[in-house]
């Protein structure tokens, strides 16, 4: 029995030369799901493209105008820590804080995580409703993608063969809090259900996760919450138009009912928070 | 001063400085020259006819030596039905059961190996809970039931493998004259024991056939006893050794892969290790029974107890093992520490097709305590009084009989209580405080100690006790010393190893510390009088008047001057007068049993159990309104060990069993997807972590038991079993709301919550 061939390039290009080569290649990032599932023998691949050696993908930038780019290899750990996601930004801070443990967040990374997508993992929701695009790159072309257009399917995202995350870019965030509630039976485990609030003008940008294929979002609902986030009945319209959106699974974490269940709970909660968190500012 | 100089001290693990520099040898990392590596191949069925097994391609592989299969392990073995093999021969009955074992060079090669042997099954109907095995004409888990040897000969139904009754008094009498009646149905969940160190065995068979077995267990002598009834060899052909062991809960107290790798070294003439990974570990071993718990408990309006009755149906899975005992315990505990006259405790273990369950840190008595104490608080709410004081009230005393007429000889209950009610804070807003209290044994069956003075006076004591991390080998060191009147570090506590460690039945029964303790003490006051005899004539004068002095020395009582050490004594034993300095002591527990003149009982697995232990606690807990959450911010855990010999040690027993009891109470669950474990990994099943614990605030309160080494008593059990219904009483506490069934996962309290 032979495991993988591993590679180490020191370049983006090195490492887009090998995934375009090599069709059973597979990139390693922190390895935090990655070595799990080999381990689980649910992925075989032939060559493993260890990133960590690349300079260029590692790192979070914010440029003059507020703009944000966060290398794929950032790892949790560092996402955590850095207080200049503030605002609008917080939320993808709050959710790299609350990943699994503090082992995996000093491994894993977040290019690693989406390209992984768990629909129960922390940054997809936030990610979402930070508005966020995602840079995806081959030996032929680079692109970018918003991310509610990135996160297809359960565990399927849209990542072309060849292709790999190469970094997540979050727009200008403007001064208004943002927050990321996740529940979870322990605090390493996966979210039974979670909840990613980004205040925008008048109204927020609200993403649920673990509770479907991809993060939930729904056009209608902010539309019913722009101007009305202080008003109770505007609230729980919103949370009922998301919970009907929402196609939760039975898992051993929950029940689809209960998660249901908690969409409306943890809307109201989270936008009572960020009030409170407005006003006190 | 200090009433004992070791004694009471809180000294550090024999053992610590090697765990925590890394450099203790569990099983994995053991080797010898020529090692061999097993890998288990498990069904895939939960109930299915073993058509054909094929292990040609697996045998083809270069470097893979042998392959066995249930064909190769005729015996069958069963402490109380003999309904076990250690490989499936014929059928299989759960998804996981271990189907082929073989030997190759590497690891990665036996696994390879593994995957290509190839089964033909003939799938059958499987029954997956109590309910579906109790149905009529449900599939039988073991059709040859009725041939099969057991201890406990009574009539039973199909698929049943236990059945017992207790009753005292007129239960049914006493229920029409109550003033208040609780009753209800309580449901508890399979708890996986997730030690942190996966079964694991070494064999090695020498040129004569003789076969070494060094394990992950909980007694090298049930390994020796069972493997030998297994492999149908003497015992004295089988030597088993303690390797260090990362916690057992109970899931190392029959034999785990022990069987397999000696039969694998047996054929192959070479040294085999098979060390289960976390995810064979899950899918092939143990759980708690799962259970439900219909209870009844009636009182007078000025809050006395009077009455209690229970039904308890318990999922034994595919095997019986200890069922009938974990049955038979957790009847007789059920009515818990309360004088209550009239009790009526019926139960059954069903067969199914899951994994066995097996004794488990408390056996049986989480889920009778769940449900008893759960009522308690009922009772007290019905009556408005305050659970605490109802306790009280109804607490059992020293000199009070349990049931089945056992003399309760030591009882820090009422201590238990009072203390705790003394540490508890003032009610706060959004916080719930609920009590519960535990009754449970310590004690069990034989053990036994040599103590060897060594020519220097040094000492080297030896048990059959494994130390499974909770410093067990600590604690029998110190209560040699103290007996001896030496420093701790003289004595050398000897690794169990059959062929030179004396008898013990296990480390389990929370007995270690009681029972061996026992044995310790009287077999170093026996090398003390020899000792004495020696000094007696050195000194010339009786050995009456002699006493031990600190630091391994002997002197006259009352006479300051003349004295002689250990080493000048043993140094004349050795080489001049009388031989060697040896003790040795053998000790059963005798006591208990169920008197017929005041117990009605059919079809009890158990014997004599032990000494009473007691305790008491209380959770503070918080629920988040938003998702349903329990969080528990503190937890006080009074419980009386009649002497506490090492209080560190105490208080790591209690941190401990409260952990393991947050678990069983809020997270821990292994569910089922039909005929399979949903979540038999660490990610989906979850124990509680760091950030999960309580501030855990230890009492100890120590009411010494006369029959105990210094007054002590077992530690082990009982911190585990109150965690559940204390946490469930402080919700009741705080939302009026009653929850019935384990884990108290957010969902069922947000369904309550929202019932209420």
């Amino acid at each position: 029995m032979t495991g993988p061939r591993l590679v180490r390039p020191a370049t983006l290009d090195a490492a887009l030369a090998v995934l375009a080569e090599e069709p059973d290649a597979r990139c390693l990032a922190g390895g935090a799901t990655l070595v799990a599932m080999m381990n689980a023998g649910l992925a075989e691949p032939g060559v493993l493209v260890a990133l960590d050696g690349i300079a260029e993908l590692r790192g979070i930038t914010v440029a003059d105008d507020g703009r944000v780019r966060i290398g794929a290899m950032t790892r949790h750990r560092e996402t955590a820590a850095d207080m200049r996601l503030a605002g609008g930004h917080a939320v993808v801070r709050q959710a790299a804080s609350v990943i699994a443990n503090a082992v995996v967040r000093n491994m894993g990374t977040m290019g690693g995580s989406i390209a992984f997508f768990d629909p129960a993992a922390d940054y997809p929701p936030a990610l979402v409703a930070a508005d966020a695009e995602i840079e995806l790159a081959s030996a032929a072309a680079t692109r970018r993608l918003a991310a509610r257009e990135f996160f297809v399917d359960w565990y399927t995202t849209a990542i072309e063969p060849g292709e790999m995350v190469t970094a997540i870019h979050l727009p200008p965030a403007g001064t208004q809090p943002s927050i990321y509630r996740k529940h979870a039976r322990t605090s390493g485990d996966y979210a039974i259900a979670s909840l990613a609030l980004v205040l925008d003008g008048a109204g927020a940008r609200v993403a649920v996760g673990a509770c479907g294929p991809v993060p939930l979002r729904s056009d209608a609902a902010e539309a019913v919450l722009a101007g009305r986030l202080a008003d109770h009945d505007a609230v729980a319209e919103a949370a009922a138009l998301l919970a009907a959106a929402a196609d939760p699974v039975d898992d051993v974490r929950g029940s689809a009912d209960y998660r249901r269940r908690l969409i409306p709970r943890l809307l109201q909660a989270a936008i009572s928070e960020l009030l409170d968190t407005r006003e006190a500012a | 001063m200090a009433e004992f100089a070791v004694v009471g001290s809180s000294a550090p693990r024999l053992d610590g400085l090697e765990k925590a520099t890394g450099r203790a040898v569990y099983v994995d990392d053991m080797t010898r020259p020529g090692l061999l590596h097993g890998a288990v191949l498990r069904s895939a069925y939960a109930h299915a006819r073993i058509v054909a097994i094929d292990t040609a391609a697996a045998l083809a592989l270069p470097g893979v030596h042998c392959v066995l299969t249930g064909e190769d392990f005729p015996h069958r073995y069963g402490a109380f039905v003999q309904d076990e093999v250690a490989l499936a021969r014929d059928r299989v009955r759960y998804v996981g059961e271990p189907v082929a074992v073989l030997a190759a060079e590497t690891p990665a090669l036996a696994r390879q190996a593994a995957a290509l042997i190839a089964v033909d099954y003939e799938e059958l109907p499987a029954v997956m809970t109590p309910e579906e095995a109790l149905a009529p004409d449900a599939p039988l888990v073991h059709a040859d039931f009725a041939g099969y040897a057991r201890r406990v000969a009574v009539p039973l139904p199909p698929n049943v493998c236990a059945a017992t009754t207790i009753s005292e008094g007129d239960v049914d009498a006493a229920f029409a004259g109550c003033d208040v009646v609780v009753e209800g149905t309580y449901r508890t969940q399979a708890q996986v024991h997730c030690y942190l160190e996966p079964c694991g065995a070494l064999a090695e068979a020498d040129a004569a056939g003789k076969v070494t077995i060094w394990s992950s267990c909980q007694s090298v002598f049930r390994v020796q006893a069972t493997v030998a009834e297994i492999l149908g060899l003497p015992m004295a052909r089988i030597r088993a050794v303690a390797a260090k062991v990362g916690g057992a809960f109970g899931g190392k107290s029959d034999v785990t892969v022990q069987p397999l790798a000696a039969a694998l070294a047996l054929r192959t003439r070479r040294p085999v290790r098979l060390v289960l990974t976390r995810d064979d570990d899950f899918m092939m071993m143990r759980t708690r029974h799962p259970a439900t718990v219909w209870m009844k408990t009636g009182a007078m309006a000025d809050g006395r107890l009077v009455a209690r009755a229970a039904r308890l149906t318990l999922d034994g899975g595919a095997y019986a093992e200890d069922s009938s005992a974990v049955l038979g315990f957790a009847l007789l505990i059920a009515r818990g520490p309360y004088r209550i006259e009239h009790v009526r405790m019926e139960g059954r273990v069903a067969y199914t097709n899951r994994l066995r369950a097996a004794g488990f840190r408390g056996y049986g008595n989480p889920q009778v305590t769940f449900a008893g104490e759960c009522q308690i608080d009922e009772i007290a709410a019905r009556l408005g009084r305050d659970p605490l004081d109802l306790r009280l009230q109804n607490a059992v005393r020293a000199g009070d009989d349990w049931v089945g007429g056992q003399r309760i000889e030591a009882c820090g209950l009422v201590d238990c209580l009072e203390r705790l009610r003394a540490a508890l804070p003032p009610a706060a807003p959004g916080r719930g405080i609920g009590v519960a209290c535990v009754a449970h044994i310590s004690g069990i069956l034989s053990t036994s100690a040599i103590v060897r003075v060594l020519e220097d006076g040094t000492v080297t004591l030896s048990t059959g006790a494994v130390d499974l991390g909770e410093g067990a080998d600590t604690v029998l060191a110190q209560i040699c010393a103290e007996t001896l009147g030496l420093p701790l570090d003289r004595i050398n506590y000897a690794v169990p190893d059959t062929d030179g460690s004396p008898y013990n039945w296990s480390t389990g029964g929370s007995r270690v510390t009681y029972m061996v303790g026992r044995a310790v003490t009287a077999a170093a006051g026996q090398a003390r009088d020899r000792l004495f005899g020696h000094a007696a004539e050195m000194l010339e004068c009786a050995a009456g008047d002699l006493e031990l002095r600190p630091g391994g020395r002997v002197g006259i009582a009352g006479v300051p001057g003349p004295e002689i050490t250990f080493r000048d004594i043993s140094a004349r034993a050795h080489w001049a007068v009388g031989g060697p300095i040896i003790g040795s002591a053998s000790v059963m527990f005798e006591g208990g049993g169920f008197d017929p003149k005041r117990s009605a009982v059919t079809g009890n697995g158990i014997g004599k159990l032990g000494a009473f232990v007691f305790g008491a606690q209380a959770a503070e807990v918080e629920v988040d309104a938003v998702t349903g959450r329990i969080a528990v911010s503190r937890l006080w855990a009074a419980h009386d060990v009649g002497r506490a010999i090492n209080p560190t040690a105490v208080a790591g027993q209690i941190a401990g069993g409260v952990a393991q009891g947050l678990g069983y109470a809020l997270y821990e669950d292994l569910r089922f997807d039909g005929p399979n474990p949903a979540n038999p990994t660490l990610m989906d099943y979850k124990v509680p972590g760091a950030t999960e614990m309580p501030e855990i605030i230890p009492i100890i309160v120590e009411h010494p038991e006369p029959s105990g080494p210094f007054g002590a008593k077992g530690i082990g059990e009982p911190p585990l079993v109150p965690v559940a219904p204390a946490i469930a009483n402080a919700v009741a506490a705080l939302h009026g709301v009653r929850l019935r069934t384990l884990p108290l996962t957010p969902e069922r309290v947000l369904a309550a919550l929202d019932e209420a």
